[in-house]
C-alpha cells in the first residue's frame, strides 16, 4: 500500500479512501475475525469480536483481569465494581495526525464497555488497576469467605 | 475477510501447550506527508527491548514478542497470550534508511519513514523578468 507518491490522483485517492472507510465501518459493525485474530487461537466461544480482548487470572488470594488497551493512558479508561460485576469502559480515537493523508487505517476508534461477572465476591477497598504498555491490569482481592484454604487431615488412631 | 494464513490455527481449535506462540500479524495504520511516511502499530504489552524494526532492501519488517501474562496462571477467561507480532510492508525507493524514527509508547509503535529530499515538493519560485 506504500505505493502512491504523487498527489495527482486526489479525486481517486478521496474515492478509495471513502471506500476504505466504509469497508472498515463495515468489519466494525460485523466485528468479524481477521486472520491476526484467528492467529491468536482464542477459544470461539469467549472471543466474539470484543474490543479490548480480556483474559481473567485466578492468582489464589486475587483475580486478574488483563485487557489489551493499545494508545490508551490511564484517563481514558474507567472501571467500576458493583457487587460481583466489574466494568471496563472507555473510548479510544484514531484520526489521522494532523497534515497526513491515510494509506490504511486498520486501527479502530471504539467507544466500549465491558462487564465481567466475577466467579467470587471481592474486596473493593483493596481493588487496584495499572495499565503500562498498553496492558491494563487489575488486581482484585477476593473477599475473606472466597478466599483459598487449607484444610488439614486429621488421622483418627 | 476470514482468510487464514500458514501461520494461523483455527478458532475451533482448542488452545495447546503454552510454549506454542502464536505469531500474529498488529494492525497498522499507514499516513503520508510531503515529507515522510508515518506506521502506526498496536503492540499491546510490548516493550522496547523485545521490539526489533528491520528495513532492508525496501522491505519493512516489524517484529516483536510479547511477555505479559504469567507461565502457568489459571486463565478463567483467555481472549488474548503471549505472542510474536510480525508484519512487512513493502516501501517504495526514496526513504532515507539512516533517519528513521521509532517511538514506542502506551503500547502503540509511530515509526516515522522521512522521504529523501528528492521525493519532497518544492516551491519553485518565479523570477520577474
Amino acid at each position: 500500500m506504500l505505493t502512491r507518491w504523487n498527489a495527482g490522483w486526489s479525486d481517486v485517492d478521496d474515492m478509495f479512501a471513502t471506500m476504505n472507510q466504509l469497508r472498515s465501518y463495515m468489519d466494525r459493525v460485523f466485528a468479524e475475525p481477521t486472520p491476526s485474530r484467528f492467529a491468536e487461537g482464542a477459544p470461539s466461544a469467549f472471543y466474539s469480536g470484543t474490543w479490548p480482548r480480556t483474559n481473567l487470572i485466578d492468582g489464589g488470594a486475587h483475580l486478574f483481569l488483563t485487557a489489551e488497551v493499545p494508545g490508551l493512558s490511564e484517563k481514558e479508561l474507567k472501571l467500576t465494581l458493583n457487587q460481583e460485576v466489574l466494568t471496563v469502559s472507555g473510548e479510544r480515537h484514531v484520526n489521522v495526525p494532523e497534515g497526513y493523508s491515510a494509506h490504511r487505517q486498520e486501527r479502530p476508534t471504539v467507544s466500549f464497555s465491558r462487564s465481567f461477572a466475577l466467579p467470587c465476591r471481592v474486596n473493593a477497598e483493596r481493588a487496584s488497576a495499572a495499565v503500562k504498555n498498553g496492558i491494563l491490569t487489575v488486581a482484585l482481592q477476593k473477599a475473606a469467605d472466597a478466599m483459598p484454604r487449607q484444610i488439614t487431615v486429621k488421622a483418627h488412631d | 475477510m476470514s482468510r487464514q494464513d500458514g501461520l494461523a490455527r483455527s478458532e475451533s481449535q482448542p488452545l495447546v501447550q503454552s510454549d506454542q506462540r502464536p505469531t500474529v500479524a498488529p494492525y497498522c495504520d499507514v499516513y503520508e506527508n510531503n515529507d515522510e511516511l508515518l506506521v502506526v502499530t498496536d503492540l499491546p504489552g510490548v516493550t522496547s527491548d523485545a521490539l526489533d524494526i528491520n528495513f532492508d532492501k525496501g522491505e519493512l519488517t516489524i517484529s516483536a514478542r510479547r511477555n505479559v501474562l504469567p507461565e502457568n496462571a489459571i486463565f478463567l477467561g483467555a481472549e488474548f497470550r503471549n505472542c510474536d507480532y510480525r508484519r512487512r510492508f513493502a516501501v517504495p525507493a526514496g526513504i532515507d534508511a539512516g533517519s528513521i524514527k521509532a517511538e514506542l509508547k502506551l503500547g502503540v509503535l509511530w515509526l516515522h519513514m522521512p522521504k529523501s529530499d528528492a521525493l519532497k515538493p518544492r516551491q519553485i519560485a518565479v523570477q520577474a523578468g
